[in-house]
Formats: C-alpha cells, sequence, structure tokens
C-alpha cells in the first residue's frame, strides 16, 4: 500500500483512501491518527462496508433529509464528544467516516459519482446505473479547468525557480 | 478569595491542553465561563436548568479588568468600583482578551495604545510589554496574567456558591483566535488552576443554546422535527463573529463560521477620535492627567453611545481638564457615518458566512443577534436587511446566551445526562480558519480548509524546490491569507536526511490532523518513487511549537534560510 496519498487527488474519494504509516511505528499515535482505511470501497479488494452501510441507509431510494437525519443520528452515537473516554480513539475513527459519508452523499454530484463507481465495481449494476451525461460533461469540465490551473501553476513555477537561482546565487557570492 | 486552596495546576510546556485526567467516580460538572472583552460571566447546569451566577454584589454581569492597587491585584468579581473612572485611573488593566497572544506589531495591540494603562510596543513582533500604573510607578504585567488573576476571583466565587471545588471550566472564545492564541488561554486558565475542558467559539455557544430551544420547542410539539438553519450574529465589545448552524434533534451542526477583530471597542475608539481628532496624539506620553482626560472622555462616549441605542440624538458635556473642553451634539446618522467601515466589515462576515455555508437567505428559519453590540438599532436592521427579514430571534437575552450554552456544553462534556433529554446534545464544530504550511514564494498552502468538521486528517503532497536538496523547512500558518505573511505563525520543523535527488522527485507528504480534543499535529513523511516505504522516519509534529514573539520568528527563519529549505506543490500525476 502506497505510503500517503499524492496531493493532487482532490476527489473525495480518493481522499478517503489514506492510510498512515505512523501506526506501525508508534502505537501511541495510534490514539490520534485516523485511518479511514474502512471506507476503503472503491477498488479495493477488502470487505468494508461502504457509505450506505455506514449511515445504515438504503442506497435506491434515501433522500437528502433521511441522509442528513441518518448522520445527526450516528453523530449522537458515535462524535468523540458524546462517548466515554476510552472510547475517544475508536469515535474519532468512525466519526471521521461518517463525516466522509455524508459529505459525499449529501452531495447530489459526489453521490452520483460514488454511485457509479460503487455499483460499478462491486455489483453488476453498471449497466443500469449509467452514468448520467450532465454528470460526465461537469466532470470534463473540471478535467479542463484543472488542466488549465496546473498549467498556469507550471509556468509560475518556473518563474519562481528563476527568481529563487538568482537569489540563492546572491546568496553563496555573499558568503 | 482565599476560601479555596490554591491546588494550582501549571500545565506543562508541551501539554497545555489536557487529554481527561480526572479518573474521578463523580463526573463534576465544568461551568461554563465567558470571558468577554467588557463583561464576563459564568453559567452552570443545576441539575434542570443552566443557572447564571451571581457575585456579592448580585451581579450576573462583571466588569471584566484587575486593578494593581498596592501589593494585592483585585479583579471585577469582588471588587467594588468608588466610581467608573477608578478603572480608567492607569491602574487597572482591561481588554486583556483583544491584548492576549498578540504581538507588538498587530493592528489591534497598536489601537490598544489610547487606553489608560500602558501598552508599549518596539514592532518587531515580540509581545508587548504591559503595565499598570501603582503609586507612580509602572508596574509590568502580561494578559495571561491578568486574565489568570481574573478566573481566580471567578473560579472563588463559583466555590462559593456551588459549595465544591471546581475544575473543569468550557470557556468561549472568539472564532478569530488563533491556535497559538488559544493556547495562551489555556496558559492563563493552568495558572489560575482551571482545567479546560473545551473551548467554544462563541456563536457555536449560542448555536447549542438555540439546539437545545428547539429541542424542548419539539418535545412540547411547538416545532416541527425538521432541520433548521441559524444564522448567529455575535458582536461584543472585542471581536464580531458569526456562524451558520443547522440544527435538528438537539444536533448543532456549525457549517461555517467567520470572524473578525471589530467590536465595541473599535465603535468606542472611532467616537473618541471624532470627539476629538488629535486625542491619540494628546494623550501618548500616559501622564499622569492625560490618563486622567482619556479616562474621561472614554467614560462620557460610551455613555453616548449607549444612549444612541435608544434615542436619536445626544448631548456630550465633558472637561477633559488642562482646557480640554468638549460640547456637542451627535445624532444617529452622524455616529454610523463616523462607524461606516465597523458596520461594511460586519455586513461582509454574514455574506462570508453564508456564502461558505452554501445557504440561501430564504433558507435561513432564525436570525439570532446576541452581544453588547447587538443593542445598537443599525446593527441589529444590517443583519435583517442581509437575511430579508423583518424581525430577529426572540427566545435569547442577548448578553447570556454564550455563557448558557457554555454551561450546556459544560455538563455534555461532563458526561451529565438528563432525565427529560435536555442535555442529549451536540455541537458539530468546524475549523474557523485554513492550516496549511509555506511552499515557495512565501505562498500559503491550506492543508485544512477553514470550514472543515472536526476531528479530521487531511494531508497533501509536496516536493523539493531544488536538485539534492536534503532538508526541507515545514513552517505551519493559520490563516487566510494567500501569502504567509497574513497569516499567524504555528510553528516549524526541518525534515532531514532526504536522499539526494533531482528537485520534484522526492515525495513529501504532510498531513495534519486534529483529534477529538482539538489538539492538532502536523505529520510529515518522504517517499522516493518507486518506493512503498517511507525513506526517513516519519515526523510527527504537535502544534504550536512558537513561543512568544512568533513574527521574530517567521523573519529570523527567512533570513537565516531564505528559499534555500523551500518546497513545492506537487502537480498532480495521472
Amino acid at each position: 500500500m502506497a505510503f500517503l496519498l499524492s496531493s493532487s487527488q482532490t476527489s473525495v474519494i480518493s481522499l478517503l483512501s489514506l492510510s498512515f504509516p505512523i501506526k506501525q511505528q508508534r502505537p501511541r499515535v495510534l490514539v490520534n491518527s485516523v485511518s479511514c482505511r474502512a471506507t476503503k470501497v472503491i477498488g479495493s479488494e477488502n470487505n468494508s462496508t461502504n457509505f450506505y452501510e455506514l449511515l445504515s441507509l438504503s442506497p435506491n431510494n434515501a433522500n437528502i433529509n433521511e441522509i442528513k437525519k441518518a448522520y445527526r443520528n450516528k453523530a449522537l452515537q458515535y462524535h468523540p464528544d458524546v462517548c466515554p473516554p476510552p472510547m475517544k480513539e475508536e469515535s474519532t475513527r468512525i466519526f471521521v467516516q461518517l463525516n466522509a459519508a455524508y459529505k459525499t452523499l449529501s452531495d447530489p454530484m459526489l453521490r452520483k459519482e460514488y454511485d457509479c463507481e460503487l455499483w460499478g465495481l462491486t455489483n453488476n449494476y453498471a449497466s443500469t446505473l449509467k452514468m448520467d451525461e450532465d454528470v460526465a460533461r461537469t466532470r470534463w469540465q473540471e478535467q479542463i479547468n484543472g488542466l488549465k490551473m496546473r498549467s498556469n501553476r507550471r509556468m509560475a513555477q518556473k518563474e519562481g525557480s528563476r527568481g529563487s537561482k538568482i537569489r540563492a546565487q546572491n546568496m553563496r557570492s555573499k558568503d | 478569595m482565599g476560601m479555596a486552596e490554591p491546588a494550582y495546576t501549571v500545565a506543562s510546556d508541551s501539554e497545555t491542553t489536557g487529554e481527561e485526567k480526572s479518573s474521578s467516580a463523580f463526573p463534576e460538572i465544568a461551568i461554563g465561563i465567558d470571558v468577554g472583552t467588557s463583561k464576563c460571566s459564568v453559567a452552570v447546569w443545576n441539575g434542570s436548568e443552566v443557572e447564571l451566577l451571581k457575585n456579592n454584589r448580585n451581579q450576573k454581569m462583571m466588569r471584566s479588568y484587575v486593578t494593581f492597587k498596592d501589593d494585592i491585584p483585585s479583579g471585577g468579581v469582588s471588587n467594588q468600583l468608588s466610581h467608573e473612572n477608578e478603572m480608567l485611573s492607569g491602574a487597572a488593566i482591561f481588554n486583556m482578551k483583544r491584548l492576549i497572544g498578540r504581538v507588538d506589531t498587530d493592528p489591534v495591540v497598536h489601537s490598544s495604545k489610547n487606553l489608560p494603562f500602558l501598552v508599549q510596543t518596539l514592532d518587531i513582533g515580540v509581545r508587548p510589554f504591559i503595565a499598570a500604573l501603582v503609586n507612580n510607578v509602572w508596574r509590568s504585567t502580561t494578559p495571561e496574567e491578568v486574565l489568570a488573576i481574573f478566573l481566580v476571583e471567578l473560579k472563588a466565587m463559583a466555590e462559593v456558591q456551588l459549595k465544591r471545588p471546581i475544575r473543569n471550566v468550557v470557556l468561549t472564545i472568539p472564532v478569530s483566535f488563533s491556535r497559538f492564541q488559544v493556547t495562551r488561554i489555556e496558559r492563563a486558565c493552568a495558572m489560575a488552576g482551571l482545567h479546560v475542558l473545551r473551548l467554544m467559539p462563541e456563536p457555536t455557544a449560542v448555536a447549542l443554546l438555540y439546539a437545545q430551544q428547539q429541542q424542548q420547542a419539539v418535545h412540547e410539539n411547538i416545532g416541527g422535527a425538521s432541520e433548521k438553519i441559524a444564522l448567529i450574529f455575535n458582536m461584543g465589545a472585542g471581536y464580531c463573529d458569526i456562524a451558520v448552524t443547522a440544527t435538528a434533534g438537539g444536533v448543532s451542526q456549525i457549517k461555517a463560521l467567520a470572524g473578525s477583530t471589530i467590536g465595541g471597542e473599535e465603535i468606542l475608539q472611532n467616537m473618541m477620535r471624532y470627539l476629538l481628532p488629535d486625542s491619540e496624539i494628546l494623550f501618548s506620553n500616559h501622564g499622569i492627567n492625560e490618563i486622567k482626560s482619556m479616562g474621561l472622555l472614554r467614560v462620557a462616549t460610551q455613555d453616548a453611545i449607549y444612549k444612541l441605542s435608544s434615542q436619536t440624538s445626544v448631548q456630550i458635556d465633558v472637561d477633559l481638564g488642562n482646557e480640554l473642553k468638549i460640547c456637542k451634539v451627535v445624532d444617529r446618522e452622524e455616529f454610523e457615518e463616523v462607524n461606516r467601515k465597523v458596520f461594511e466589515k460586519c455586513e461582509s462576515l454574514i455574506m462570508q458566512c453564508l456564502h461558505d455555508a452554501k445557504v440561501e437567505t430564504k433558507d435561513v428559519a432564525d436570525i439570532i443577534a446576541v452581544g453588547g453590540c447587538s443593542y445598537i438599532p443599525k446593527i441589529r436592521n444590517l443583519v435583517m436587511s442581509i437575511c430579508k427579514r423583518q424581525e430577529l430571534y426572540k427566545g435569547m437575552n442577548p448578553l447570556e446566551a454564550a455563557v448558557c450554552g457554555a454551561a450546556l456544553e459544560g455538563a455534555v462534556a461532563s458526561g451529565i445526562s438528563d432525565p427529560f433529554g435536555s442535555l442529549d446534545l451536540l455541537t458539530i464544530q468546524v475549523t474557523p480558519l485554513a492550516i496549511g504550511i509555506r511552499v515557495e514564494e512565501n505562498n500559503f498552502v491550506p492543508i485544512i480548509p477553514r470550514n472543515t468538521t472536526m476531528p479530521t486528517r487531511k494531508e497533501l503532497s509536496f516536493t523539493t524546490f531544488r536538485d539534492n536538496q536534503i532538508e526541507v523547512l515545514i513552517v505551519v500558518y493559520e490563516g487566510e491569507g494567500e501569502k504567509v505573511g497574513k497569516n499567524h505563525l504555528l510553528g516549524y520543523f526541518k525534515i532531514m536526511g532526504i536522499p539526494p535527488a533531482p528537485k520534484g522527485v522526492p515525495e513529501i507528504n504532510v498531513c495534519m490532523d486534529i483529534d477529538a480534543s482539538n489538539v492538532l499535529r502536523v505529520l510529515a513523511g518522504v517517499v522516493l518513487p518507486g518506493s512503498r516505504h517511507p525513506a526517513i522516519p516519519v515526523m510527527e509534529v504537535r502544534m504550536p511549537t512558537v513561543d512568544d514573539g512568533h513574527g521574530w520568528c517567521a523573519e529570523a527563519l527567512d533570513r537565516t534560510y531564505g528559499s534555500a529549505l523551500d518546497l513545492v506543490t506537487v502537480q498532480k500525476k495521472i
């Protein structure tokens, strides 16, 4: 498993598949370390629960109010503030997962994407749940924007490095 | 004072916030404290409801100040001022909430220089020198010390009334406080023998009270059980804070926070400047006569502002001594014009908070305006007009809402339950400010954006800035500025021993973790391509690490290292 995830994968789903090596190195850190591995449903071979299961929802017809309600109920059960101190570490871990689930499912766009990938990979629902055209279009738009931003940044970076080269040279000549 | 044995515990350097250390079988109900810039109050869950505690003069709201007289300082809890002017004689320190954890380059510190005690700045990014005038001697102190003295009095007062020792507290803090300032508050509490169980941004305390009220309304079948969105506007003497909260079933889910250091003090100073344009120069040398004049002007102006909340014009008539007299009629329009910028800032904060919360004004069910400034007609109007409403929420006392919320949180956090379900409450908090690191060109890259639900863990990848760079400097900042200079420095550490490689090759992963106790840890590790394991041991640093003088630190780092140990943000790999 990769050490840490690359920055730029900003989609919620990829962020959720973080896992941390710190766990093995310093067990004490476990108290505060949150591994979201259990939510790594997509493309992973482990049998962890998906977002719907986390929130005890039915994937087919859960509406936004049900999702909100489920999240609140689960938060009342698992938020570290309401759990006894010995449970804190575990509840933090669960709550971070609940949050990720809520964030994804309460956003119509993210939910559609999630559904597609979830059913596409774990079931044969892919044929029945085709990715909507608008989702595809938005994604495409995002990719274009991402590319533009990246090239802008790269340009800026080039200029930046030139400037700092000169600065570094100045520093050296001062010495 | 004197009735409580001083079982003071001073927190160690590395642990200013405690993990819960209490092992007692009987949960002690934490008290809620709202230390305001100008006034302070204490409340506690009494078994069936929240009760505000009163001092021996029967006051629920106590002035936040400490007077240094002879050898024994005394604060606004126990002390009886013979006259308002006594507080302005140079011997009393107040407004500590505006001064705590700030350096002497901070504009808020500079605006405190015309207070009637000594605030001296060297403008180099160290903590300001603060002193009270005792027997014609400027006696130095610190905001933490003043706050601690005040908290000791509050603690003693609560102990007498509740007939038990007090240790655990829930404190309200401004939204705009940096994590460094939070450690200063915790330090002051530790100095006073108090353990901070939880710190709540002020409007989130109000949000919790609102959640409880809504829950009760549901129980009494007054309201429906569906989610309600409220906008909370909280403006006191020192700070203006906004929250948007979604509430249902006793859960207050904070959608967004916004805050700024504008408040009644700003309004007061604007008015003082308006009444006496060269007042700052006049008072700058802090002689005894100047302090007296300054005090008189302050009292008269404050009085006029209060009156302008209920009447449309006010006559100001004050003899400042030294042949300085002010005799003027000020009307409400003038007052509003003088403070136009303050009101505009309030508006923009509300807009920003609604925007961040992704909430339309039509979806806001209730608008709650609290804090001393919520009595100002212009403030009430601007809050209502932004939300396109005719009225504000009526179920709360604007001066007591925050402390009541803190007391509720105190009971919940102490594990107290209520047979009627009045304490089945929860606040889901968000980060008030973004936290990130410095990259090349002094840019700030947020790793945990503002308004992220806590606890949380986020990370980003970076890489080296030059070939064969074997060290990088991780400098952690908190704030909203695009350049690090605009943000609060929290700390820094170096990653060493990176295997030599061309620039852009080593993958430096920086992860930020805020745990259930709101402790921030920054982790950093290095991987080389093709390897699945960290090249060197991962660094884990608890933040903030900076002590006083953090402005100075940032400059020193820049001077010593320049861009030599810089990081660069990684672009997406496909």
